[in-house]
């Protein structure tokens, strides 16, 4: 009995568990506010307007394990979907601009890369940097309207149905969840990730290649933003350099509630999975009680809020019993980027 | 009516564990004010840790602590900072970005009697000491300009300003010109007169001679003797540092030397060291001696592609190599085990078995998938030759003895099949136990054909282990003893630069 | 030689100090001459008046947002309590038009420095790091502008002529925004230098440990700046609904990105430890002269977007080179030096 009960203590405390919990309970919230909700063809489809926002979480997330930040994926989504249409536009095989944006979401994630990998820049300044320059970008790439009607081929990815109600978005998501759990749990290169997110020193010593490692990470983020953009494009319908405005938040709430540690070190595509899902659930339910959008912003700010005190709050719970280790300096310590706190205990003074 | 004045610092019978380690053992200690106190000994004969309990970043385990006569309770740096204790290490703590007057009065600013900050009456004070004490900067100047002479004249200022009574200087002219020497020197002197106590540190005996009134010698964590320095020449306080029997047997294998190995011509880095070679033979075991901030990791993290070399050349087995990164170092086979263990040697979150198949994942992984079976039979390979106690491979490291954590970390790199080791204090603040186990798996290492460079500060085990000794100081290749000729006299005496009595 | 020596190093250091503010405002030289040349009215009073407005504002909040990255943090919602503060104000001015302008203004930086203190008990007691907390802030008190407005705008006919006449007026032929953001910038001026609790974000940007030990208390001063960061950025929100008297709930969005470009310009430094007020003004009218002139010059507004974001990524590379590597270099070659005359007096 007593096995048992302290089984089940340890599965809740796990965060998985935790968001799994939440999600049900919001369900049933949704369920009294609309008798539609647990209709099979609306919790498929609960999901797919925000498809594009998990896919750059998915990158994001990689990212923050590797202890870093990007808070440009929304303006490289938005570079992507401009010249996806500017290519288009002049003629171009749909499938070969689609290719191109891709190339360019790539390679301005790269640029990023260099900057902090190679150059060993604070990711938190130089991503806030890029988030406006790749900005402006978009718009002079893109000043008006874009393309409003792309070939059928490319918007189902956004917004088509396989079987009449299961939403490819959908499957687009899971797929990608499905192959990028597995390159970060069960390939060298998802080893090498958790390993320079938890101690970038230990790493290098040990012969693991830091710089190239970090570099791929953030041309991997900028890849997963043009491919938010391909399924942004398909649902919403157009190409403008304002994709992705606004989506920041939801991004990077799904990213920390998803039990990423902002740190690094630690965290599962699962988590972020689940946690897109508490999000879309969280937003779809707001809007059936007609909160308005700005409004629901209020709701997710104070969740990410949440999700970081609290996990704050376990961890020290946590360090009270194990013999202390050196902070880790992740996102916020590294080169102490400009958004640091000022107020961490630091480890002893120096001296021998 | 008693006409004596008690010692301004007085320490009985101090004792201080860590772990399995003895680092300080029922020491008694009397510092009078107005002295300067040399305090000198090897690397771990327990200084560090006494200026840790006595600035109050540590506490000792027995013993008692008097100032002024009082018993004291040191239990943070803010109370050893009001009893008027203060210490300076080799990197100056200050503010880069603020000027010298800034970084003297920085959070006690003086204030108008409008509360502002009062720029003129700290300029003023400041100006005061600093001429008192005749140091040549201007209290205007940015801090971050000043070299490391400059910043400790900086923080001696800060610590007269706070009327500090006891000023711990640990290894103060490591980074100084002989100019620059003799200028603290002088600063010393006046300090001396002003009535302020000074334990001086140092590993440069002809500089403990120079300034001190009274030496004292430690030794293995235990108060060897305190005499006045006259009464203590140079070769003497050698001895006094190093007298112990070697009575702790090493089992050492006899090994079959065979080739060179590694052949390393005048190495340098700027500033660190230069002008270092040496050759490794397969199957030596090759100690590396000196004081701590001779040059001896900064080698071995220049061979292993830290840190860039600026000069020199090496080669392994024959042929060239540059060592541009680990990753690199570790391709030719030549492997580092750092100092920092569980900084730069463990990834504290992980489990053994992820740590102990860190370096070698390129080879566990073809294309690049993880194989979980092959790590754990690895894992179960070193746990078992190494004989490491933990629960299991998937026990977090973090929670591991410092000695088993070391042998995680060895593991780690035997698991690369390097061609040579280069072993940076493999049994620092590790219990005896396990120190002998790691000292017999070095030497089983040696005698199945690997090349081993030791970094090591404990004589014995240097003595015991070495079939020749190297000795580093202030960044060059001083001394070289071959097995039979190395004592414990000879070793620090090249370390320190003294002649052999 | 010891007169020499102190001479030497302090002049050259004083010189470093004041290299950056130096170096903008030689860039700034270099900007006017280039779009006065290439551009017509660039050099009319009408267009500098204008260029003069905004940056008054961006002046005004900019000296907030300094004092939050001095001690290693940043606020991004400055833009968000603009905007909230902007609409409290002219709601409040729009229903009691008689209402004394200076209570109005104090209303504004209430809100502001509620909302800013709110920030600083993010960082401090929740261990939220600034980008995330400020990160969330911005979208919860921009939400909070939502609810507020209802949807609604409020228009300048309904705003009082003595309020609107604000950004109208040009005594001295300095408008009148400008003559509010020289009082601030003088009094934030004389705060950073004379205020104790202002000095101490120097230590704790340029060493929190260091700062800690010295019996600082961090925690309280982070607060304290982010407090001031918000009720400047309330005052600010006033004079935004003076300058762009239209105010509903998107106004100043994106803003934060000005703010942070004109104080990363002006030498501010990221990393914390130091900035000074005219630097931040430099880098204000840096920024909005050049932005300026690409308006003259008829390029595209876009293009400023991605200057102030190309702008911040060169910033942070140069001070990052200049200030680590620099100083590594340098250290390397003296402890050589030093080494040196060693070995060779004990082999004398």
């Amino acid at each position: 009995m007593r096995t048992a009960l302290l089984f089940v203590g340890r599965l809740l405390a796990r965060w998985e568990v935790l968001l799994v919990i939440a999600i049900v309970g919001v369900g049933i919230w949704s369920a009294t506010l609309s008798p539609f909700f647990f209709v099979r063809a609306n919790l498929l489809d609960l999901l797919t307007p925000y498809a594009f926002i998990g896919l750059m979480a998915f990158g994001l997330a990689f990212v923050v394990i590797a202890g870093e930040i990007d808070i440009s994926v929304a303006s490289i989504l938005a570079v992507s979907v401009v010249c996806f249409s500017q290519f288009y536009d002049a003629g171009l095989n749909v499938w070969l601009a689609l290719v191109a944006g891709l190339a360019v979401a790539t390679g301005l994630g790269c640029i990023n890369g260099v900057l902090v990998g190679i150059f060993d820049l604070p990711s938190l300044a130089i991503t806030l940097g890029t988030l406006a320059a790749y900005q402006g970008l978009a718009y002079v790439i893109l000043p008006g309207e874009g393309v409003a009607a792309f070939p059928e081929s490319v918007t189902k990815f956004g917004g088509g149905y396989v079987h009449i109600e299961l939403p490819i978005a959908l499957l687009v998501l899971i797929s990608f969840a499905v192959v990028l759990g597995f390159v970060l749990h069960a390939t060298r290169f998802g080893r090498y990730l958790y390993t320079i997110g938890s101690n970038r020193e230990a790493a290098r010593f040990a012969g693991i290649p830091v710089a190239r490692v970090r570099v791929t990470v953030f041309a991997l983020s900028g890849f997963m933003a043009g491919i938010a953009g391909v399924v942004y494009v398909g649902y919403f319908g157009s190409a403008r350099a304002d994709a992705g405005q606004g989506s920041l938040l939801d991004v990077v709430t799904a990213v920390v509630l998803g039990g990423v540690d902002i740190f690094g070190g630690s965290g599962s595509m699962l988590g972020v999975f689940l946690a897109l899902v508490l999000v879309a659930e969280l937003r779809n339910g707001m809007q059936l009680a007609n909160i308005a959008g700005d409004t629901q912003n209020i709701v997710i700010g104070v969740l990410l809020l949440t999700a970081i005190v609290l996990g704050n709050l376990t961890r020290a719970i946590q360090a009270r019993g194990l013999p202390s280790i050196p902070r880790r300096k992740g996102v916020i310590g590294n080169a102490t980027a400009s958004a640091g706190l000022a107020i961490e205990p630091e480890t002893e003074v120096k001296g021998r | 009516m008693s006409t004596r004045t008690p010692p301004l610092v007085e320490l009985r019978g101090l004792t201080k564990r860590y772990g399995g380690v003895q680092a300080l053992v029922d020491v008694d200690l009397i510092i009078d004010a107005g002295t300067v106190h040399a305090l000198v000994g090897e690397n771990g004969a327990g200084k560090s840790t006494l200026v840790k309990i006595l600035t109050g970043i540590v506490g000792a385990d027995e013993g008692e602590i008097r100032v002024d006569g009082e018993p004291v309770q040191i239990g943070d740096p803010q109370t050893a900072h009001r009893l008027g204790i203060v210490a300076m290490y080799q990197e100056p703590t200050v503010f880069p970005d603020l000027t010298v007057a800034e970084n003297v009065f920085a959070g006690r600013h003086l204030r108008t009697p409008w509360r502002g900050v009062d720029w003129r009456a700290i300029h003023r004070e400041t100006e005061k000491i600093l001429e008192e004490f005749e140091v040549d900067i201007g209290p205007s100047t940015p801090v971050r300009g000043l070299g490391v002479a400059d910043r400790q004249l900086l923080e001696i200022t800060k610590a007269l300003s706070t009327s500090a009574r006891l000023l711990i200087m640990d290894e103060p002219t490591a980074a100084l010109s002989p100019h620059e020497v003799e200028n603290l020197f002088a600063t010393v002197r006046r300090l001396r007169e002003r009535g302020v106590a000074i334990v001086f540190i140092s590993h440069r005996l002809e500089e403990a001679e120079a300034i001190a009134d009274v030496v004292t010698v430690l030794r293995d964590g235990r108060h060897v003797a305190t005499r006045p320095t006259t009464e203590l020449p140079q070769a003497e306080i050698v001895r006094l540092m190093v007298g112990r029997s070697l009575d702790a047997l090493f089992p050492k294998e006899e090994a079959e030397i065979g080739d060179v190995v590694l052949d390393a011509r005048g190495l340098g880095r700027r500033g660190v060291f230069s002008d270092v070679s040496f050759q490794l033979r397969r199957g030596e075991i090759v100690g590396l001696a000196g004081f701590v901030g001779a040059g001896r990791t900064e080698v071995a993290r220049a061979i292993f592609g830290i840190d860039s070399l600026d000069q020199g050349e090496l080669s392994v087995e024959g042929r060239p190599f540059k060592p541009r990164s680990p990753r690199a170092a570790l391709k030719r086979g030549v492997a580092y085990l750092p100092e920092d263990r569980l900084q730069q040697g463990l990834v504290q979150t992980m489990p053994i078995v992820t740590n102990l198949s860190m370096a070698v994942l390129p080879e566990l992984t073809p294309g690049g998938v993880l194989r979980p079976g092959r790590e754990r039979s690895l894992a179960r390979r070193f746990i078992d030759q190494l004989r490491i106690k933990a629960t299991s491979a998937k026990q977090v490291v973090r929670s591991l003895s410092g000695g088993n954590q070391q042998k995680v970390v060895l593991g780690k790199w035997l698991a690369a099949e390097p061609r040579v080791l280069i072993l940076d204090e493999p049994t620092h603040g590790v219990d005896v136990g396990t120190k002998a186990d790691v000292h017999r798996t070095i030497s089983q290492l040696a005698a199945g054909g690997l090349t081993i460079l030791m970094i090591s500060s404990e004589l014995p085990e240097i003595l015991g282990m070495s079939d020749r000794v190297l000795v580093m100081r202030e960044g060059r290749l001083v001394g070289e003893f071959s097995r039979a000729e190395a004592t414990q006299e000879g070793i620090i005496g090249a370390a320190a630069g003294v002649q052999a009595a | 030689m010891n007169g020499a020596r102190r001479l030497n190093a302090e002049s050259l250091a004083a010189a470093a100090f004041r290299l950056r503010e130096l170096g903008v405002l030689v860039a700034l030289g270099v900007a006017v001459l280039f779009f006065a040349i290439r551009a017509t009215n660039f050099l009319t009073i009408d267009n500098w008046q204008d260029i003069a407005k905004d940056v008054a504002i961006v002046v005004v909040v900019g000296i907030g947002e300094t004092m939050v990255i001095l001690t290693r943090n940043i606020d991004l919602s400055v833009a968000s309590i603009v905007g909230l503060s902007a609409f409290v104000t002219a709601d409040t001015l729009a229903a009691h038009n008689d209402a004394p302008l200076v209570l109005v203004a104090l209303l504004a930086m209430g809100v502001g420095t509620v909302l800013g203190l709110v920030n600083g008990l993010l960082v401090t007691v929740g261990r939220v790091p600034a980008i995330i907390a400020t990160l969330a802030t911005l979208a919860i008190y921009r939400g909070l502008a939502f609810q507020v407005t209802n949807g609604e705008a409020i228009s300048a006919f309904r705003l009082p002529d003595n309020f609107l006449n604000i950004a109208a007026s040009k005594p001295l032929g300095l408008p009148t925004l400008a003559w509010i953001a020289l009082g601030v910038a003088f009094v934030g001026a004389a705060i950073l230098r004379w205020a104790p609790w202002a000095r101490d974000f120097f230590a704790i940007g340029s060493n929190p440990d260091a700062a800690r030990v010295a019996g600082i208390h961090t925690g309280r001063r982070v607060v304290i700046a982010f407090v001031m960061c918000g009720a400047l950025s309330g005052l600010g929100g006033f004079m935004w609904a003076s300058r762009y008297p239209t105010v509903d709930a998107v106004s100043a969005t994106d803003f934060e990105l000005d703010v942070i470009t004109a104080v990363v310009i002006g030498g501010v430094n990221v990393f914390g430890g130091s900035g000074s007020v005219l630097g931040v003004v430099l880098g204000a009218v840096l920024v909005a002269t050049i932005q300026n002139g690409f308006t003259l010059l008829h390029l595209s507004e876009f293009w400023k977007l991605f200057f102030n974001g190309f702008a911040i990524v060169v910033a942070v590379a140069i001070n990052a080179l200049v200030t680590h590597r620099l100083q590594d270099a340098l250290r390397r070659r003296r402890r050589a030096q030093v080494l040196a005359t060693r070995h060779m007096e004990a082999e004398a």
